[in-house]
């Protein structure tokens, strides 16, 4: 092990350490306790077992298959919507904005800077029974007073809301990052030879802004897989994601066996994505997209 | 040719400007209640008031938890950040697979989801024959934030001329001193940009607080959801949330303000390059450094 040399290279350790003590260690844990190597479960005995596996998997634990679906449906459809509608943003601000974009692009980010709870927080205010929403539309009288919207909260669409209020910011990045490093002669030859501006856009620009597009889409597709504050505060029982099912197992009803088969798969399903997008996440945390890559 | 035509232009605009309204309507509506007169915050408006503030600093839970909160973010943004700094020395070192794997693993926090990480320390407490602690949060707080200082830290550092430390060691400077006296001053601004983007987000944690934190020792997110469950509680909640929205995006602006100063001030004296490529280093650092804040 030539780098284990003292040296400069060696002050990587203690980082390393730290993260293997506090992390991956953690997850061999939660590992032993899936296979039942290791149980919380009085009077349990500790034997390597499938069971739990081969319940959630194929057995009796379809409700908790169900929830998996159902987070994953959530995860995909808030990612792409997530992801059209912060495009136009980023392409305001690297070919619209020229002068001030990254005063501009402060204020789009700076939201993201607050308490997230409290933005969901905020959320919940404006959208309950009797919310600013509502309350508003009776002020108006525009819905008879205490009649509310029924799926204006505790449903799909509050908890895809506030998932896509809280990602949108963070989705403009990469893909703003990307069409400012474009190589803008490239866009100037294809309206020489004879692009129109929509042609150009769609045969030039956005081909070639697709890595930060991917980013974008797995900067909020890998946290939303694992999400559980936002159905907690503004989903109803229906609503809750898969997070909320390991939660409850280590918290309410514990059975950190079972739980913990959960947190695995979750585990597996986003280092499987980080696996699979990893180079377009690469390239851009580098801020190297350049054309041609 | 233009791009976009006059229209489009204007129509992205419009586009933008919506979503700014968009963005900042939940802060806003916070912001609004945390003077409104009436307990539930609801329209239309009773009046104003600052009861709210009072009553929330004179709650003791309230107060506790966001002491409770502040510290657990000092600490672990300290340890974060002077982790940051020995894994970016190092990085800069290692070649090759050892330094690809090495920063791998150094950022795998960014993509465990929270949820899995908090059970899995609520286990690793357990199995050591610990109970959980404030001490276990702060340790918790400073995984995950520690990707962050590293990808705020070490682009600066790659960014730095070396030969200004090789100097200073040709000069007699032991290499500690010399990271001391040359290196770490001019890494100032990435130091301060890693510690405040570490504070914030341990301040904010929820998921590993609520399995982590005592029960009689709530953090503040996790007294936080508690009371927004609790309408009694709800009005001093927005109150102190809307000082806390404030106060953060004043940081926002004042950080990136002061990491624009300070990285200016010191380009302009440790490089004698044309102003041009100056002004093109500091849009391309700003880029980065909004890419790894983000």
């Amino acid at each position: 092990m030539r780098w284990l040399r003292p040296g400069k290279g060696a002050l990587v350790l203690p980082p390393l350490v730290f993260v293997g003590v506090l992390l991956l260690l953690p997850v061999a844990f939660i590992s032993l306790y899936s296979v039942g190597l290791r149980t919380n479960i009085p009077g349990m005995p500790t034997a390597f077992s499938l069971s739990n596996w081969s319940d959630f998997l194929t057995g009796g634990g379809g409700a908790f298959r169900g929830r998996f679906v159902y987070s994953m449906e959530i995860a995909l459809v808030v990612s792409v919507l997530t992801t059209i509608a912060a495009y136009p943003l980023a392409y305001f601000l690297a070919f619209v904005a020229r002068r001030g974009r990254y005063a501009l692009l402060l204020v789009l980010l700076a939201p993201f800077f607050t308490s997230y709870l409290l933005r969901v927080i905020a959320w919940q205010i404006i959208l309950n029974n009797n919310g600013v929403v509502n309350s508003l539309l009776w002020t108006l009288h525009l819905r008879p007073h205490g009649s509310a919207i029924s799926w204006l909260i505790y449903s799909n669409f509050s908890v895809a809301l506030v998932l896509f209020y809280t990602w949108i910011p963070f989705v403009s990045l990469p893909i703003f990052v990307v069409l400012e490093n474009m190589d803008h002669r490239l866009q100037e030859a294809a309206a020489d030879l004879g692009a129109s501006r929509a042609a150009t856009f769609w045969r030039v620009t956005l081909p070639l802004s697709l890595p930060g597009v991917i980013a974008g889409f797995v900067f909020v597709l890998i946290p939303t897989t694992g999400e559980f504050i936002t159905p907690l505060l503004v989903g109803g029982p229906n609503n809750q994601l898969f997070g909320n099912s390991i939660q409850a197992f280590f918290g309410d009803t514990p059975n950190w066996n079972y739980g913990s088969v959960l947190a695995i798969a979750l585990i597996v399903v986003v280092i499987v994505l980080t696996l699979v997008f990893g180079r377009f996440l690469q390239t851009d945390l580098r801020a190297e997209a350049r054309p041609g890559q | 040719m233009r791009l976009t035509t006059r229209l489009g232009a204007a129509g992205l605009a419009v586009y933008f400007w919506a979503f700014v309204v968009f963005l900042f309507a939940p802060l806003v509506v916070l912001l609004i209640f945390s003077v409104n007169k009436s307990p539930t915050p609801t329209l239309p408006l009773s009046g104003f008031t600052t009861k709210w503030f009072h009553e929330a600093f004179g709650n003791g839970t309230l107060t506790g938890a966001l002491v409770r909160s502040i510290g657990i973010a000092l600490v672990a943004a300290v340890i974060a950040t002077a982790l940051g700094i020995m894994a970016s020395l190092g990085l800069l070192v290692l070649r090759g697979r050892a330094a690809a794997l090495a920063l791998t693993v150094l950022l795998l926090p960014l993509v465990v989801p929270y949820i899995c990480l908090a059970v899995g320390l609520l286990i690793l407490v357990q199995e050591v024959g610990a109970r959980p602690s404030l001490a276990a949060v702060v340790l918790g707080h400073s995984v995950i934030v520690l990707p962050f200082a590293i990808l705020v830290i070490m682009p600066r550092l790659r960014s730095l001329d070396p030969s200004m430390n090789e100097a200073a060691q040709d000069l007699g400077a032991s290499p500690l001193a010399a990271l001391r006296l040359i290196t770490l001053p001019l890494l100032a601004p990435a130091l301060v940009s890693s510690a405040i983007i570490c504070f914030v987000t341990s301040f904010d944690e929820f998921a590993i607080a609520s399995f982590l934190a005592p029960s009689g020792q709530p953090t503040y997110p996790v007294f936080l959801y508690a009371s927004a469950r609790t309408p009694a509680l709800l009005p001093e909640v927005i109150a102190i949330g809307a000082l806390i929205i404030a106060g953060s995006l004043l940081l926002v602006v004042l950080a990136e303000g002061g990491r624009r100063w300070a990285e200016r001030r010191l380009v302009g004296q440790t490089a004698a390059a044309p102003a041009e490529a100056q002004e093109a280093k500091d849009d391309q650092s700003s880029g980065e450094f909004a890419m790894v804040n983000g």
